[in-house]
């Protein structure tokens, strides 16, 4: 029997190699549109810019505009239109990797395409993959969409100021996720109000190889 | 509609096939996936149509098996069938799984004349 996905498994093997040798970290962020990757990259870039060397890849349907808003951390980002594509693939992963330096980079954040249903597919050979949800989508995300949920290796859970004008239930939300992955760690941030980012920072910089001491 | 894009890998697949094989025709592909995947059968249907549009697979018929989620538990060792994303050991209660099944994407057989 032939994996039908074999094409992308082979590239996204490929990519996997490659940025292993160039001891590159690739995060694969993949939330909902509207939940907040790009203001959680925007805080990110704040906080770790000084310290390790960052990249960008921005999947985004069709525009630049999130791109446009990272442009001021004067990182390399590259984008890719999907013109219509739900996801990102291995292949065009692969083909953007040639735009970076990845003698000097230390980590690329791979902003997909917001949804959490097709980008869960396809493996782009990142490190690993990020889930990202925010409060107002409502706490039913986990069961809905569990195998992002389960394939993630951490969680961040964005615009917790927002709860109190929502009807979404903190402890259903926590419940749900704990069923598909108890032991997945979840961060609770309001990137726009910087409410919790000191853990998720700690944290992704655990992640890092720390800059300056590759070999 | 992750379906359009693993639609159009499965027509490029069916048509190695055919070619290695010498058929002018392709009758049948069967395929089965995994109930992780999230395929809508009756939109990959429709994706498939497009992608073998004009092809030696445009009449083929397209059987679709969906393979239901199962899961070995690491601690009592049970295998045991997950129902309503319920990703926990339905004899232990461990939450230490390994999927078993759930996770296919695979062509099963293409036949043709």
């Amino acid at each position: 029997m032939k994996n039908i996905l074999d094409r992308n498994q082979n590239k996204a093997d490929e990519v996997r190699r490659l940025l292993r040798m160039k001891n590159v970290v690739m995060v694969n962020l993949i939330s909902s549109p509207g939940a907040g990757k790009t203001t959680l990259l925007e805080r990110t870039c704040e906080e770790l810019g000084s310290t390790f060397r960052m990249g960008i890849i921005e999947g985004d349907i069709t525009t630049d505009r999130d791109a446009q808003r990272l442009k001021k951390y004067n990182i390399p980002i590259v984008v890719i239109n999907t013109e219509g594509g739900c996801h990102l693939d291995s292949h065009s992963i692969f083909k953007v990797l040639g735009s970076f330096d990845l003698d000097n980079l230390d980590v690329l954040f791979v902003e997909n395409v917001g949804n959490l249903i097709c980008p869960s597919q396809f493996d782009l050979g990142e490190t690993f993959k990020l889930a990202m949800i925010s409060t107002a989508e409502g706490d039913d995300k986990p069961v809905k969409y569990p195998m992002i949920f389960r394939e993630a290796k951490a969680v961040l859970l964005n615009k917790t100021d927002l709860i109190p004008y929502t009807n979404f239930s903190h402890s259903g939300f926590m419940e749900d996720l704990k069923k598909i992955n108890d032991r997945i760690p979840v961060f609770e941030v309001s990137c726009t109000k910087g409410d919790g980012l000191g853990k998720w920072f700690e944290w992704i910089r655990a992640q890092i190889p720390q800059s300056g001491i590759r070999t | 509609m992750h379906e359009l894009k693993i639609a159009q890998d499965l027509s490029a697949i069916v048509l190695e096939a055919a070619e290695k094989e010498n058929l002018s025709k392709v009758t049948k592909v069967s395929i089965s996936f995994g109930q992780l995947i999230q395929i809508v059968p009756d939109i990959f249907e429709f994706a498939f149509r497009e992608a073998v549009r004009g092809t030696v697979s445009q009449d083929a018929e397209l059987t679709i098996e969906i393979v239901p989620v199962k899961m070995r538990c690491n601690e009592c060792r049970t295998d045991f069938e997950v129902k309503h994303s319920l990703f926990r050991c339905s004899f232990c209660g461990s939450t230490d799984l390994n999927i078993l099944t759930g996770k296919e994407l695979f062509v099963k057989s293409i036949e043709g004349e």
